[in-house]
């Protein structure tokens, strides 16, 4: 009664799967997630399923897939504080910095977005409250005739692991803060 | 007669799949395996619905509608993929 | 008519095969257009080859959804880099 066909169409469905977990860029990752819906409704279907492909195709396919490339784009991210333009003669240095900082972030598919603040007091401010992951400036000890010396203070400890090991860039010093949590603020 | 002419148009149908997939192997661009595939896949899909409707002719009110559906919106899919991916290329050579 | 299934899911392990090996989002895409035709089409044939009406209804409709929600996930990933 079963076709040959059927089982070849429903050894599609591992493969994809397997398919799907060697991935490690989660954006082409989501990407097989909509193929694998895809398979997963020819299969259900084949096998007379029709209301469950049908299921499978809108919510599997459409809704999840498009739900999940909204959140992964706003969870991957690293928001580093910087101070807003001023006449600084170092805006070369500091482009190649941002730059670089980008290089390593974009390995681990995180996407770097800068939040700008008017003055250093904002910019302490803002770490202390955690709306930024990290802050850069230049350090204050720095002679003003050679390089200058920038200063990043990440406040993630797992973002600062990532940076230490891999983030290999004159002048740039990366240290790590811990802040209390904010209950206990409030005591 | 008929019966023939449904199988033939059928086997046209999967020749265009074959012929416009194969290029996705290549190295090439995505506009080039883009054109390929939107091209082999609207109409050997439509020449597949063709054979289907002239074998069995009483479901003709859904596979007409599968032909609409094809032409229209693969049609579209082409354009709003074209779009999307150059633009993104245009965008990152800015940001180099 | 079997012959026919077989030469499709051929011609379905393609795009599946290209899907896997290039790592650049925009081929994966294309895999996955190529791939959402050719399973509701092979749906289609199915269900005209068993003269069941239920099953071709949801072919249409995911055909046509299955295009809708590429161009939706194309756009995403066009905006993915903006800021």
């Amino acid at each position: 009664m079963i076709d040959n066909y059927i089982y070849v169409i429903v050894a599609l469905l591992p493969l994809s799967a397997l398919i799907l977990v060697s991935q490690t860029n989660p954006y082409n990752a989501l990407v097989i997630r909509a193929i694998l819906g895809a398979i997963a409704a020819l299969v259900y279907s084949i096998l007379g399923g029709a209301d469950v492909a049908l299921t499978e195709a809108l919510v599997g396919t459409m809704l999840a897939v498009t739900l999940y490339v909204i959140a992964v784009r706003s969870s991957l991210v690293m928001r580093l504080g910087i101070l807003s333009k001023n006449s600084d003669s170092t805006e070369d240095y500091f482009t190649e910095l941002i730059a670089n900082l980008r290089k390593v972030t974009q390995k681990y598919y995180l996407r770097l977005e800068l939040v700008e603040y008017p003055d250093r007091e904002l910019l302490k401010q803002a770490l202390l409250k955690r709306e930024v992951h990290g802050i850069c400036e230049r350090s204050e000890l720095s002679n003003m005739d050679n390089n200058p010396i920038y200063q990043t203070t990440i406040r993630v400890h797992r973002l600062f692991e990532i940076l230490q090991t891999e983030f290999t860039f004159p002048d740039t010093e990366i240290s790590y803060i811990t802040i209390p949590s904010s209950e206990d603020k409030h005591k | 007669m008929i019966d023939a002419l449904s199988y033939g148009l059928i086997i046209v149908g999967i020749i265009f799949w074959f012929w416009g997939t194969l290029p996705l192997l290549g190295n090439r661009s995505v506009l080039f395996k883009l054109h390929s595939l939107s091209v082999s896949d609207t109409l050997g899909s439509m020449a597949i619905v063709f054979g289907l409707l002239l074998k069995i002719p009483n479901e003709w009110s859904l596979l007409i509608l599968a032909i609409i559906t094809l032409a229209i919106w693969n049609t579209v899919l082409g354009y709003v993929l074209a779009y999307c991916s150059s633009s993104n290329k245009k965008q990152s050579i800015n940001n180099q | 008519m079997d012959s026919i299934l077989i030469a499709m899911i051929l011609a379905l392990l393609i795009p599946i095969y290209e899907a896997w090996q290039d790592d650049n989002i925009w081929q994966k895409m294309l895999a996955f257009a190529s791939i959402a035709t050719k399973t509701s089409i092979m749906m289609l044939v199915i269900s005209v080859l068993r003269d069941d009406w239920s099953i071709g209804v949801v072919a249409v409709i995911i055909l046509s959804v299955g295009e809708a929600g590429l161009m939706l996930l194309a756009h995403l990933i066009k905006r993915l880099n903006e800021v």
